[in-house]
């Protein structure tokens, strides 16, 4: 389980990373990107358990007896949720201030940018930022406090 | 010449805005927040009082599609009120700064007692039926908080609880009879409106579109209903003694000279719009019982707040008497009381504070010979006492002369049974004089019991009740003074007809004169018997519950406490399992009952026309037996894989189906869900091993009902196959590239064309993550939670 895990892991990650990004224009987007994202994480904790990430992954000690509310990791899920929150409501609000109304999405074409030659840039990209962080920050959130129940 | 809108809405804005703020400044000045109390009042009344003379309606629209609109009237009627409560107001607070000195709670006290006079202009000035109900409401928040003071008293928690159910259910009857109104101008006015105001000036019309609908009668009995619980009308009277629990100052000003006159000077507002035979036999009788009963009640008290109290609903019982019958006396006699009451029940309260506050006792067997040791408050008494007794020359004697002269011409005109109205209003004078003697008592005659030690009340203290005895006095020598100042013009927008108010002594004896000698000199000759007529009140009072209205409330209140405490537990079983089932069948048979409703049909003609391609019969197929496999499972790890095969399954319909975006949510929501079974496995119940036949029944009931919902609504919606594209989605297809910048429709309609939506499903996303987070929070600080955990992940997880 844990060597699947360890070889499985990086490449579902890169896949929803790229899931996020293509969305736009191929099946995929910020929903299907972040639950996939949720889905490594999860197959971490099922291979090891909810001190792997901070142990194992970043090296840092891990304080034994606090609650998982206080846990170093969940906190980063629950700010990862707000962060995410943030972005789609500021990308609401900035359609505001140039004029438009609440939500209202734009994209732009640049052209000479190498290696790809011309990449477009749309607004509605940050939107779904926001909503593969929302997804990514409450899903793991939800499974680590449920798990360590 | 029209009130200045900003002038009006200023002084009722004013008290909340300081009630706002009072916290602020109570820290800022201590216990002298009264005197800014005071000053706010000062503010408002001093604006009020520019607006004498120039009466009209002025107001802003805020929903013209229902015509109702912040919009206020001024007139005689509601000035008077209005100038009563805030320069009552004014006094009330200097002294509660010198009253409430050292209490806890100051802040909340202060601000309650603003806001509630904030409320109370607001009531006496909005002409818009939605405003006065808000208003109304209002007051009565406020009065709870007030007379729930001391939030560690029992009896005052009680005692506010009681007053809170009684007045807010009374405006809940007042929003019924304000809606009936309302449907009713509908047709009287040509359109949906809530003004007051237009009503009433055309008040043939919509007491013949009220007839019409046969709406006038409830409409009138919610009213009254409304009026009697606020104003402490027989039966609904009980509320008032108790709610004397509350400070001094309050009891003085909101239960006898404001909050209590809410339900009178409403009666007296639509009194031109619903006059009628109905309304003299009910509000008449409802007023005199109420004199009547309250003045035995008060002559049976044995606590000066008490007696005070019952007097209150007794003077009340006087207006809405007066406002009862249909002649112009009776519209003077309740705005002109309305005024006189204010200026003798609320000094005798302070008085009553002032007597506590000093002397540290209520018991009215206790007290006795005070004016030795409080010479001015004594002086305040006499003059008040004798007001309240209705002796000439003061001027309560004024006002209940017109609702003699108003029951003696009732009687005169109808004969028969309504010569009960003059010698039920006299009787009741009787027991007045009475009472008002017993109060009197206090301060003159032989001490009875030793008090230890009477201080001197403080100047805060003695001023209020002073500057409202020389009002009444001013009252008393120049009647007509106050009746040309404001006191008219409430009386001509109460009246039905024309109306000039003449007030002055008699000149000569005339039967109503006759009725007031009675009432005096019958008064002092009963003041010796009282004690035997108390004992016979007693005895009447301690009769088993069904005549005592207290009793009743006590009942219903003490056995809804259990019954709900009982139906709780019968309705949440805390299992899971149960709530699943009822939901997902009461929504199937709703959506079932929808279909049935709306009449469709279901020989769609489309179903036949579909060719179903090998692939995906077999993919569902699979599906199929996998779902039948899961039902059968004979452990959790083999449900929860079949559940996964199911999911799959459909995954690979939907890229079959040419639905790549759903495919990929699908397989990864299906992957989560598979993990999230994983880590919960060991702790699921391990109910399969236990099989009841009735069980298996309803939960298959259950799943067949839902599947056939879904099956239904699935083949009801779906389009035709040959059917051309909505123009919703031939839009959605053509803008998603000029519109969104992206070729996946279904993405740009998630983030651009439908943001919104997305915005929507993230937030519940989002409180999946919040409540689960509480719910476990909770469970580790022991107390109860549902199991609500798995089940969230997947609502949270599914939403799209």
């Amino acid at each position: 389980m844990r060597t699947t895990a360890r070889v499985t892991v990086p490449i579902v990650l890169v896949v929803s990373i790229s899931l996020f990004l293509q969305g736009h224009n191929l099946p995929g987007g910020g929903f299907i990107g972040g639950v996939l994202t949720a889905a490594a994480f999860v197959l971490i904790y099922v291979a090891h358990d909810l001190d792997y990430l901070e142990s194992g992954v970043l090296g840092r000690e891990v304080e034994a007896g606090t609650s998982v509310f206080e846990h170093r990791t969940v906190t980063a899920y629950r700010r990862t949720l707000l962060a995410g929150l943030v972005i789609v409501l500021g990308s609401g609000f900035a359609g505001l201030l140039v004029g438009d109304p609440f939500l209202t999405q734009g994209y732009v074409h640049l052209e000479g940018v190498p290696i790809y030659h011309e990449v477009e840039l749309a607004s509605a990209l940050a939107f779904d930022l926001g909503v593969y962080l929302v997804v990514v920050g409450s899903l793991l959130t939800i499974v680590s406090v449920v798990s360590a129940e | 010449m029209a009130p200045d809108l900003t002038i009006v809405t200023t002084a009722v804005a004013l008290p909340f805005v300081a009630a706002a703020l009072s916290p602020l400044l109570y820290r800022v000045l201590g216990e002298r927040t009264g005197y800014a109390g005071a000053a706010v009042a000062a503010a408002s009344f001093g604006l009020l009082a520019t607006g004498i003379g120039s009466y009209g309606t002025v107001g802003v629209p805020w929903i013209p599609a229902l015509d109702v609109g912040a919009q206020f009237t001024v007139d005689g009627w509601g000035l008077l009120f209005a100038l009563l409560a805030s320069g009552i107001g004014v006094l009330v607070f200097v002294y509660s700064a010198a009253y409430m000195h050292g209490e806890a709670g100051l802040a909340r006290y202060y601000a309650a007692l603003l806001a509630f006079m904030g409320s109370i202009l607001g009531v006496a000035l909005a002409s818009d039926l939605v405003f006065v109900f808000l208003f109304w409401e209002l007051t009565s928040l406020c009065s709870f908080v007030l007379i729930g003071h001391h939030t560690d008293d029992d009896e005052s928690r009680y005692s506010a609880r009681m007053a809170m159910v009684v007045t807010v259910g009374g405006g809940l009857c007042l929003l019924a009879g304000v809606l009936m109104l309302a449907a009713a101008a509908r047709g009287a006015l040509g359109g949906a409106t809530f003004d007051l105001t237009a009503m009433i000036a055309n008040d043939e019309a919509m007491r013949a579109a009220l007839r019409e609908s046969g709406l006038f009668v409830p409409a009138l009995g919610l009213i009254v209903v409304a009026a009697a619980a606020k104003s402490a009308q027989v039966p609904l009277h009980f509320w008032l003694p108790n709610a004397m629990v509350a400070p001094t100052p309050v009891s003085a000003f909101l239960h006898s000279a404001t909050m209590v006159k809410v339900g009178v000077y409403f009666l007296g507002r639509v009194r031109p719009l619903l006059m009628s035979p109905e309304w003299v036999s009910l509000v008449a009788t409802l007023g005199l019982l109420t004199m009547t009963v309250g003045a035995l009640l008060a002559v049976a008290a044995t606590d000066t707040k008490e007696l005070l109290a019952y007097s209150t609903a007794s003077h009340l019982g006087l207006m809405v008497a007066g406002f009862g019958f249909d002649i112009v006396y009776g519209g003077e006699a309740g705005a002109f009381h309305l005024l006189n009451h204010a200026l003798f029940k609320a000094p005798l309260f302070l008085v009553a504070g002032i007597v506590v506050h000093e002397a540290g006792t209520r018991k009215l067997d206790d007290l006795g010979g005070l004016w030795r040791e409080l010479p001015v408050t004594a002086a305040v008494t006499a003059v008040a006492a004798l007001s309240m007794a209705g002796i000439p020359p003061f001027n309560g004697f004024y006002s209940k002369e017109l609702l003699f002269e108003a029951a003696y011409e009732v009687a005169h005109e109808a004969g028969g049974i309504a010569w009960l109205y003059p010698v039920v209003a006299t009787l009741a004078s009787v027991l007045t004089v009475v009472y008002s003697i017993k109060f009197l008592a206090l301060f003159f005659g032989e001490r009875r019991a030793p008090v230890a030690d009477v201080h001197r009340p403080p100047i805060a203290m003695v001023a209020p009740p002073a500057v409202l005895a020389v009002a009444a006095v001013v009252v008393s020598l120049a009647p007509q003074l106050a009746v040309d100042g404001i006191v008219q013009g409430a009386v001509e927008a109460t009246a039905t007809g024309e109306a000039r108010l003449e007030v002055g002594l008699p000149t000569h004896l005339s039967p109503p004169v006759a009725m007031s000698a009675v009432a005096v000199i019958g008064g002092f000759a009963a003041y010796p018997l009282r004690e035997r007529l108390a004992a016979g009140i007693n005895r009447g009072v301690d009769a088993p519950i069904p005549v005592r209205p207290s009793g009743w409330y006590d009942r219903i209140v003490s056995t809804a406490a259990p019954t709900s405490a009982r139906f709780g537990s019968a309705v949440h079983d805390g299992l899971l399992r149960t709530y699943v089932g009822w939901v997902a069948a009461a929504g199937s048979l709703f959506a079932l009952a929808g279909f049935a409703a709306a009449g469709a049909s279901l020989g769609a003609g489309g179903v036949g026309g579909v060719r179903v391609p090998l692939a995906v019969a077999v993919v569902l197929g699979v599906a199929t037996l996998a779902g039948v496999a899961v039902a059968t499972a004979s452990s959790h790890v083999s449900g929860v894989l079949t559940l996964s095969i199911l999911g799959f399954m459909l995954a690979i319909f939907f890229i079959l189906a040419s639905a790549p975006d759903l495919a990929l949510t699908q397989l990864v929501v299906e992957t989560l869900v598979l993990l999230v079974f994983l880590l919960v496995l060991q702790r699921l119940p391990s109910f399969y091993s236990d099989v009841r036949p009735l069980a298996i029944a309803r939960d298959a009931a259950v799943s067949i009902l839902v599947g056939a919902t879904a099956f239904v609504s699935v083949l009801l919606t779906i389009p035709r196959p040959d059917a051309e594209p909505t123009s919703v989605a031939t839009y959605y297809t053509e803008q998603a590239i000029p519109g969104g910048g992206g070729s996946n429709v279904v993405n740009v309609i998630l983030v651009d064309f439908r943001a919104f939506d997305t915005l929507g499903e993230l937030l519940v996303v989002t409180i999946a993550a919040i409540a689960i987070l509480v719910l476990v929070t909770m469970r580790t600080r022991g107390e109860t939670v549902t199991e609500g955990d798995e089940e969230a992940v997947l609502d949270g997880g599914e939403s799209p």
